[in-house]
């Protein structure tokens, strides 16, 4: 805290929230863009659900599409259980990594890390949208 | 910063102008089109607006239908006032005029009034003077606040989309047609529900991993990081839930298909399907249940979760990098 004091800041209130404000503003226009184009263009709706009636293609949202992609490939079991299991992992990591950083290296390895990540859950959602 | 306030402002202006104008447009377009009332079929019914009949006050929601003789009188009224209101403004300026040095703006005075009594600077004051360092303020350290910016536009748009939603079977369906083909500007709020639902995805998983690379999840920053991850759980259950709402064939299977596979989880499995399907199939039950997370609890569990993760934030500061 003592060294913060004697960079260069600015006060939050209303230099920093003008910042925030701006770039939320930006957002919201491009918000009020897409409400625009809704209105020529609506998100619309499928055939009124049918109980009696499988649709052929079922597909998730793209959020949940790369693991149901990685089902295809994987036991249903173990496909059901590993997301519960990252999310749990995710909870925990801070008490299994709490070493801190000397230096850059550990940075440039989680880069990659989440890098490769998302390239792998991208590739199977673009996957499982052409499929 | 003053014309950058005002550019924007004119900005907004002129884009809900220009919004407004294509709405009417629309309506009228539409209202145009839809003069067959003759030969409906009864079959089609579902996928049909509903009729006059099965709407209380339909008059109150269409565009273009407001014939009554108040409504001119009230704009009178209404416009007039604010007419009286703006020479009041415009006499009094010129006659304080002449000592502005003793002026001072409404908003002031409005604040110091409520101040006197209240006292609310002496808690606002410490939050918001708070220093802002300049490495701070780069766009990546931004991503967490655009999630909180458009969660707060799913509020807002949600509440607006919950007025006119019905979550029961029968009518869930007919009423999102409603919403998208009668309710004033219904289908633009639909569409910003449903665009920035997405992007709020996007930005959270952008945000937890900028904070993951940078390491800002260590000590002493453990516990920001749970929240931080429950935020994230709970912005896709409010995907998962909200998708079934629609109550069309890719919600009801996308359903279907999603409580599957959270019961072929061991142990826990058949326990979460019949809570998540309110029983062993998905009925008007499961669409109750899944509105009432998505409107009730999820919204309230978040701003729970976002209030902690924004007070622990701001008592630790945010991590700097080597």
């Amino acid at each position: 805290m003592a060294e913060e004091k004697q960079e260069k800041s600015v006060p939050f209130y209303p230099d920093h929230l003008t910042l925030e404000a701006k770039v939320a503003l930006g957002v919201g226009i491009v918000l009020l863009i897409i409400g625009l184009i809704g209105l020529f263009i609506p998100v619309g709706l499928g055939d009124p659900a049918d109980p009696m009636e499988t649709p052929a293609h079922i597909k998730p949202e793209w959020y949940f599409l790369s693991l149901y992609q990685l089902l295809r490939f994987i036991p249903e079991t173990l496909g059901a259980t590993a997301p519960v299991l990252a999310v749990l992992l995710i909870m925990i990591w801070p008490f299994l990594d709490s070493k801190q950083d000397q230096t850059k290296k550990p940075v440039r390895i989680r880069f990659w890390f989440s890098l490769a990540a998302v390239i792998i859950i991208l590739a199977l959602t673009i996957w499982g949208e052409v499929s | 910063m003053k014309t950058v306030y005002r550019t924007a402002l004119l900005i907004l202006i002129s884009l809900s102008l220009v919004l407004f104008t294509a709405a009417a447009v629309h309506a009228y377009s539409t209202s145009a089109n839809q003069t067959s009332p003759a030969g409906v079929d009864k079959a089609n019914q579902l996928t049909e607006t509903p009729g006059p009949e099965e709407d209380t006050c339909l008059q109150c929601h269409m565009s273009g239908s407001f014939t009554s003789i108040w409504i001119p009188v009230l704009r009178w009224i209404a416009f007039g006032g604010a007419g009286l209101i703006l020479l009041f403004g415009i006499a009094r300026s010129a006659s304080v005029w002449k000592q502005r040095s003793a002026w001072t703006p409404i908003t002031k005075r409005a604040a110091a009034w409520v101040d006197e009594r209240y006292q609310v600077s002496d808690f606002l004051k410490p939050i918001l003077s708070k220093p802002v360092p300049e490495w701070q303020r780069r766009w990546w350290y931004c991503l967490g606040g655009l999630t909180f910016f458009l969660f707060l536009v799913q509020g807002t748009t949600g509440i607006m989309l919950a007025f006119y939603y019905k979550p029961t079977p029968a009518e869930a369906y007919a009423s999102i047609q409603f919403i998208e083909n009668e309710v004033l500007l219904g289908s633009a709020v639909r569409m910003i529900h449903h665009w920035s639902a997405n992007g709020m995805i996007v930005m959270a998983c952008a945000h937890m991993l900028r904070v993951f690379i940078m390491g800002a999840y260590k000590p002493p920053r453990e516990l920001n990081w749970v929240s931080g991850s429950l935020l994230l759980v709970m912005t896709l259950a409010f995907g998962f839930t909200g998708y079934l709402l629609p109550w069309d064939q890719r919600a009801y299977w996308a359903t279907t298909v999603g409580t599957e596979i959270a019961g072929s989880i061991p142990v826990i499995g058949e326990l979460a399907l019949v809570f998540l399907r309110a029983g062993w199939s998905i009925t008007s039950l499961t669409l109750s249940r899944f509105f009432a997370l998505h409107i009730l609890i999820l919204p309230l569990v978040t701003v729970g979760s976002m209030l902690l993760h924004f007070i622990m934030i701001r008592k630790q500061g945010i991590m700097k990098p080597l």
